[in-house]
């Protein structure tokens, strides 16, 4: 699948703002965890060395002594031994804990206190209650002894505040990639909108109107220099096409004389000619000559069509009352070949259009029409009229196309079947002249075709609106 | 009845004056169009064919010369451009008619005869042999008999009988009779003709419409 230009510029955008916002939410998560863990940490070390100050082991048993009235101490010390135990370190006695720290069932054997007090660093341990972070500190007794405190932090507080911080990257890193997903597809399409709007510029050169340039802003950058290019481009493919032209214009008019002395020397031998074969051969090559002249013309015709060298006179041309002259006049043709010939017209269907061309599209239709229907077969000519639009129609029930050869039926010299052009009398340029002339007339013309069952060709065309007069 | 052809080209100014010559024209021959305007003065000629493209001095300039020494002396032009702006351009500056190389003499001549006889009245009774055309009641008889005939059949056969015995190409038929663009599309010419047959020739001895090879057709009494 390849995607546009604008597509691709906004997904790699949208990437690195995905990466850069995702780094950031990891960073900045562990960061801020070391930050809160650090000063737990340092606040459990402060509250341990703390407490020391505070224990006495005047009779054997630890006790914590404080001055009540100081509300300083007093939180400080009820901080303090929120959690904590003291153990005889020889004994491996518990010799206080504090209500807190009693269900969760730290008991130390004396091999595990041994191991503590060699190793001051707190741990942290799962208790249903959440995390506890310990700390270890060894007490010299009076009498020689040693005794193990464990003072603890609950970091419930932490994992909460962690937790919600995580809920809350989880919530809007998502959507800030959203955002920035949309402006990074309005950013493309921003950066990219010269680019489309030459895009339709360009599209809007055709051969006809190769004078025709991009306009350019005027600023020095990228868009300028493509601009610049292709208008450059465009000067040389007109003098080419140019050059082209008055060659294929020079070529038919330089044909002309010399077949106008062949025709004219031919004529003047028929009338001598007394013999009947060389009458017939005679008279065959002026009719050569004839459909030579026919060609052309019509190449001729189709050179200065393309070549915009003809103006169109656009006025508003009954469809209809045009469709229906045409078929009265076509009609003995029609039955001449056994084909029934007919036109259902709507009342008022007008067109803007330039007569004479319209009368040659229907006629080239006409004409394609009845050259590929059978005897016995049926034309029918249609024209409606609809929401601004003038349309007309030429179904036949004739030989048909394959969706192949009607692909290619509007181009210049195609003939489905080579072996019909000279029986036909075709050199395959009447439709090209007919999509000529239809999108001269900003219109359109389509066609249907079964094999063996007929086409259809439909032309649509603008309507004449009435401009009323000021 | 003398005619000046001014054609720069040589084999197309020399079957057009045998052609002409033929059918009892006396014809000139200028191979450039430099002295057109003392020749038509210094000698009466009833018309000229006047090619377009000539060296030296376009046909336009040499169709003003003409046309400011002889206003009414008829002129068709021959060109090799078949173009409607250059058609209208080319009647425009004077010329009488306009014709698109190649063509066929027949249509030459008939053109020459259209011109060379304007301004005589057309008469209303047109008879060939035993077929009468009255443009007036618009009937057509033979033998007495009255033909019933399509408006263009009808129009047809008319446009056959004031040139009968010439033959006439198809595009000076179609360009005469029908208002619609034909050229090269259909046959209409041909299918037209044979209705009339059927109506106007079926059943009598001598056959008035003639197919004339190379040509066109033609209505005559006299079989050619």
């Amino acid at each position: 699948m390849t995607l546009t230009l604008r597509a691709r510029l906004a997904v790699i955008a949208t990437l690195v703002s995905g990466l850069l916002l995702g780094g950031l939410s990891v960073v900045s998560y562990n960061v801020l965890a070391r930050w809160l863990d650090e000063d737990v940490t340092a606040r459990l070390t402060e509250l341990t060395d703390g407490l020391h100050g505070y224990l006495r082991f005047d009779s054997g048993a630890p006790s914590v002594e404080y001055n009540a009235n100081d509300s300083d101490q007093a939180s400080f010390v009820h901080e303090a031994t929120r959690y904590y135990q003291i153990y005889d370190s020889t004994t491996g006695q518990l010799l206080a804990q504090s209500p807190d720290i009693a269900p969760l069932g730290l008991s130390l054997t004396r091999g595990e206190i041994a191991l503590l007090l060699a190793s001051s660093l707190p741990s942290d341990i799962t208790t249903p209650y959440g995390r506890l972070r310990i700390v270890n500190s060894p007490i010299a007794g009076p009498n020689g002894r040693t005794y193990l405190l464990q003072v603890g932090v609950s970091l419930r507080t932490l994992d909460a505040s962690l937790s919600r911080y995580r809920d809350l990257l989880l919530m809007l890193t998502p959507l800030s990639l959203l955002l920035a997903a949309a402006g990074a597809w309005w950013l493309s399409g921003y950066a990219l909108g010269p680019l489309t709007r030459l895009a339709f510029a360009a599209r809007g050169i055709d051969i006809a109107t190769l004078e025709r340039r991009l306009p350019t802003r005027g600023v020095k950058d990228e868009l300028e220099d493509v601009t610049v290019a292709f208008n450059e481009t465009l000067g040389r493919l007109e003098q080419s096409i140019g050059e082209m032209r008055q060659f294929s214009t020079a070529l038919a008019h330089e044909l002309r004389t010399p077949l106008a002395a062949l025709r004219g020397e031919i004529e003047l031998a028929l009338r001598a000619a007394r013999d009947a074969d060389l009458q017939q051969s005679l008279a065959s090559q002026i009719e050569d000559i004839d459909r030579l002249t026919r060609l052309i013309e019509h190449v001729l015709t189709l050179a200065r069509a393309e070549s915009g060298q003809i103006p169109l006179k656009f006025s508003a041309v009954n469809l209809g009352d045009m469709a229906t002259s045409i078929v009265e006049q076509l009609e003995p043709v029609a039955n001449a070949r056994a084909i029934t010939l007919r036109c259902d017209t709507a009342p008022a269907v007008v067109a803007k259009g330039d007569a004479g061309w319209l009368e040659r599209l229907v006629l080239n239709l006409l004409d394609n029409a009845m050259k590929f229907t059978p005897e016995g077969g049926c034309v029918v000519v249609r024209v409606s009229g609809d929401d601004g639009r003038a349309s007309l129609e030429v179904a036949d029930t004739g030989i048909g196309m394959t969706p192949d050869v009607a692909a290619h039926v509007f181009e210049r010299f195609y003939q489905a079947d080579p072996s019909r052009s000279s029986a036909s009398g075709g050199a395959g340029l009447g439709l090209s002249l007919v999509k000529w002339i239809v999108d001269r007339h900003h219109g359109t013309v389509i066609v249907d075709s079964t094999p063996g069952k007929g086409s259809t060709f439909r032309v649509r065309l603008p309507a004449f609106t009435q401009v009323p007069r000021s | 009845m003398r005619i000046l052809v001014i054609e720069d080209d040589g084999k197309v100014a020399s079957f057009i004056q045998t052609g002409l010559e033929q059918e009892g024209y006396a014809v000139d021959v200028l191979n450039h169009g430099n002295t057109a305007g003392e020749q038509a003065r210094a000698v009466d000629y009833d018309a000229v064919v006047l090619d377009l493209m000539l060296p030296g001095r376009s046909g336009f300039q040499v169709l003003r010369d003409i046309r400011s020494r002889k206003p009414s002396l008829p002129v068709i032009m021959l060109t090799a451009k078949n173009s409607l702006d250059e058609r209208v351009a080319g009647l425009d500056a004077g010329a009488d008619d306009y014709m698109a190389k190649p063509f066929a003499l027949a249509e030459l001549s008939a053109r020459l005869r259209a011109l060379l006889r304007r301004g005589t009245p057309r008469e209303s009774v047109l008879k060939v042999a035993d077929l009468e055309m009255d443009t007036i009641r618009r009937t057509v008889r033979r033998a007495g008999a009255s033909i019933d005939l399509k408006p263009k059949e009808y129009a047809l056969l008319e446009f056959l009988m004031r040139n009968s015995d010439r033959p006439l190409t198809r595009s000076l038929i179609i360009e005469h009779v029908w208002d619609i663009h034909f050229d090269s599309i259909s046959n209409v010419v041909e299918v037209h003709i044979n209705s009339l047959r059927n109506k106007v020739d079926r059943g009598f001895p001598i056959q008035l419409i003639h197919t004339v090879r190379g040509v066109g057709y033609m209505l005559t009494d006299s079989a050619p």
